[in-house]
């Protein structure tokens, strides 16, 4: 299929401008730069109700539409680390979401499709399953569209539906797999989809030390952890956003993240971010000025979204650094510095809104130990590394033996 | 087999009865002789050019339009099939640009029927071709200083989609045949044979005449399938992908390529190729849609024998009955179509590219 993609790129915008106005319109009403989030914190400081407790992972949401199965768990395994899946058989899921690099990319910019770079950080794979919207921006609902939207994406996977799907079929035991799972005689692009959403639905962690210290093993958190957990919770704020089970109350922030340096240093960056304002449906104006990431913005145009962000979940955090949408904190000190010093990094760089950034953002006066007290914390978010090992690639076959070539040809 | 042919048998064998008697005939076909010079836009030509040959067009910048249509090779394709884009193959040999400016239509399906610009647009956007997000494309461009010049230079303002497919096809026009011994009048006393064979005995003018020995419509000769096509899965997932978007039926059972029936989905013209210009031969082996002929003299015994086997083929293809000196003569009626490698500087370009993309300075201060 040829690569035209301004016409879906249009519907999906409409799309989901007129999602988002649904949920947005109270917000665009009144204060421009407060979101849903923001106005509900504000409404807990005047005493209605707190943000939700950090609770224990439960198991995920499975979608009554793609139920999990052994067979289509390892096949979406199998997939999930097939390069074929891309546009020039090099760059699968793994690529950018490495199971060594806490399936991430542990680069500030995930690395992007080959002659790319990407511009945001690649985020890990790893209870993804939890969350109700995916990328940094929330542009996927499922996992299934997450994994369609990547593999598709300019600067990510770079592949057409077409020739994935043709790959695919010249595979025989994808043939075999794809027959066993979903009944069809040759695999389907948007069964792949679903097959790499069922392996991911595998890759949770419900057995940190904070799920085991939260379901009554009170020995699971040192006194460090438990003096970090109190600051979490009070003095710190984070759960003001990064609340509930999978930590994230998955709205959209500016929490003041300063634009990636590389922009202004690396050329290959910088024809990557021009290229998203072109595809994200920036205005001529936007797209000639436009400096930083504009963020949820770019979904739902409301000047008031500019460089907000889904609040990132803090599971698996000790194996998924660099942090932020744009991968400019390398160290969980620098990101704890960051928000002590009210949204502020150590050159005293900020977002390029202030006029969106959160009033929930403000110097919080942490100590030296404190500030070690709720790095101890965030770091019990985090259980064992997981790792596997990669399955080898089903070789390709020809369909045709030359006999049934030959026939054809006496037929003719 | 998918899509089966079923009718044509009869008009064939009607056609063979008729015995048709070819060199009162050459008179009502458009005469062969010299093709015009194109006029070209120097600045937009050489523009052309750079982009022509940078790898940077396409989507992992690992190949670039002369990987395919290869310079000393005519600009067609070094092997019979074209390698693609890298991850598959292709399915098809990539005819030769020399002369594509003139054409009317062009792909061996005739798919594009409008101009070099959307060609242009086709060959660098097609997943299994170029596979370039041309909106990367644009950037990439943006961030090479000599092509921010050289468009200017152009008169086309800062780089765009839009003029990227003007100035390849500008490039295209510079590229026409020159010193062709057919079109200087020197041509040996075996290629003068040659070319009364040609409008006579042999009948090739029916079908390859006018000034670019093609009448650019779709014919079916019988030229053999390619079995390379479907026995190696990196040509076949390539023309599975080609197929799948062409709409075209059954695409998974299919055992041979269905030509121009892509473009009108109707069984008569199944295994119809657009008849290609014979000019620039001598470069541009192997030859036929899928490069299944290795050698004119190849080709020659081909239509000698009265084509391939195919109930579809064209009713005037049958045996020619030349003699070995015949079959000489109209070689070297053929090569003589050929004329000299557009292979220098003033065609190739020659300049290396830069390794890396110079950052924008000042970038927080200046527009994008």
């Amino acid at each position: 299929m040829k690569k035209m993609k301004f016409a879906p790129t249009m519907v999906a915008a409409a799309v989901a401008t007129v999602l988002v106005a649904g949920c947005n319109a109270q917000a665009t009403k009144d204060q421009a730069g407060m979101s849903a989030g923001d106005k509900a914190m504000a409404a807990a400081g005047a005493g209605t109700s707190g943000p939700p407790p950090l609770a224990p992972l439960g198991p995920p949401p499975i979608p009554p539409d793609n139920q999990q199965t052994p067979e289509k768990i390892e096949l979406g395994k199998l997939l999930f680390f097939d390069p074929r899946i891309g546009g020039d058989a090099s760059t699968g899921c793994s690529t950018c979401h490495e199971p060594e690099q806490g399936w991430a990319w542990a680069e500030d910019f995930s690395r992007g499709y080959p002659g790319t770079v990407h511009w945001r950080n690649s985020q890990t794979v790893v209870n993804s399953a939890y969350f109700p919207r995916q990328f940094w921006a929330g542009s996927a609902s499922s996992n299934e569209s997450q994994a369609r939207s990547a593999a598709k994406g300019g600067v990510a996977g770079n592949g057409e539906d077409d020739i994935m799907e043709a790959r695919l079929a010249l595979i025989p035991e994808y043939r075999a797999r794809f027959k066993k799972v979903f009944g069809t005689d040759y695999p389907h692009i948007f069964d792949v989809w679903r097959a790499i959403s069922s392996f991911e639905r595998t890759l949770v962690q419900r057995d940190t030390p904070l799920d085991k210290y939260l379901l009554g093993d009170k020995t699971a958190l040192s006194e460090e952890q438990l003096r970090g957990k109190a600051l979490f919770e009070g003095k710190a704020g984070c759960i003001q956003c990064h609340n509930g089970a999978i930590t994230s109350d998955q709205n959209f922030y500016n929490i003041g993240v300063p634009p990636n340096k590389r922009w202004e240093e690396d050329g290959l960056a910088q024809i990557t971010f021009r290229f998203e304002q072109y595809a994200k449906g920036q205005t001529e104006e936007g797209y000639r000025t436009a400096k930083s990431d504009w963020g949820f913005y770019y979904r739902s145009k409301n000047p008031g979204d500019k460089g907000k962000f889904r609040t990132a979940p803090l599971r698996y955090l000790a194996y998924t650094a660099p942090y932020m949408h744009n991968g400019v904190f390398y160290t969980l000190e620098e990101v704890v510095d960051f928000y002590d010093r009210g949204g502020f990094d150590e050159e005293g760089r900020t977002t390029l809104f202030p006029e969106t950034k959160s009033p929930l953002i403000k110097p919080l006066g942490l100590t030296d130990d404190e500030k070690a007290d709720l790095i101890a914390f965030l770091e019990s978010m985090s259980g064992e590394e997981i790792l596997m090992e990669k399955p080898e690639q089903p070789p390709y076959a020809p369909l045709f033996t030359k006999a049934e070539l030959k026939a054809a040809q006496e037929a003719k | 087999m998918g899509v089966r042919v079923t009718t044509g048998r009869t008009l064939l064998a009607a056609a063979i009865g008729l015995g048709v008697a070819f060199s009162a005939q050459a008179g009502k076909y458009p005469d062969i002789g010299p093709l015009p010079q194109l006029k070209t836009n120097k600045a937009k030509a050489e523009l052309g050019k750079r982009l022509f040959f940078d790898k940077r067009l396409s989507g992992d910048a690992g190949i670039s339009c002369a990987d395919c249509h290869v310079p000393s090779k005519a600009y067609g394709s070094k092997t019979a099939l074209s390698p693609g884009y890298p991850g598959n193959g292709h399915f098809r040999n990539a005819p030769s640009l020399i002369n594509t400016a003139h054409k009317k239509v062009w792909n061996w399906d005739g798919r594009i029927g409008t101009n070099l610009n959307d060609m242009t647009r086709e060959m660098i956007t097609e997943d299994y071709i170029m596979n370039m997000d041309m909106r990367i494309m644009q950037e990439r461009l943006k961030q090479d200083p000599v092509y921010v010049k050289m468009f200017k230079d152009a008169g086309y303002g800062e780089p765009s989609n839009g003029s990227v497919r003007k100035a390849i096809p500008e490039y295209l026009k510079t590229l026409t045949s020159r010193g062709a011994p057919f079109d200087s009048g020197n041509l040996s006393a075996a290629a003068r044979r040659g070319m009364k064979l040609f409008k006579g005995k042999a009948g090739c003018i029916r079908c390859h005449n006018g000034p670019l020995f093609t009448d650019q419509k779709p014919h079916n000769t019988g030229v053999p399938e390619n079995f390379d096509v479907f026995l190696d899965p990196m040509n076949h997932q390539a023309f599975l992908a080609f197929a799948m978007f062409q709409g075209i039926p059954d695409y998974m059972h299919l055992k041979r390529d269905p030509g121009y029936f892509n473009v009108t989905l109707e069984k008569k013209d199944m295994g119809k190729f657009i008849t290609p210009s014979l000019r620039e031969l001598r470069y541009s082996a192997p030859y036929m849609h899928n490069g299944m002929i290795k050698t004119l003299a190849g080709v020659v015994n081909f239509y000698n024998r009265g084509g391939g086997k195919d109930s579809n083929k064209s009713k005037l293809l049958k045996p020619l009955h030349l003699t070995g000196q015949e079959k000489k003569d109209l070689v070297a009626f053929l090569e003589s179509l050929s004329g000299k490698p557009l292979t220098s500087g003033q065609y190739v370009w020659k300049q290396p590219y830069p390794s890396e993309y110079p950052a924008i300075e000042n970038w927080r201060q200046v527009r994008n």
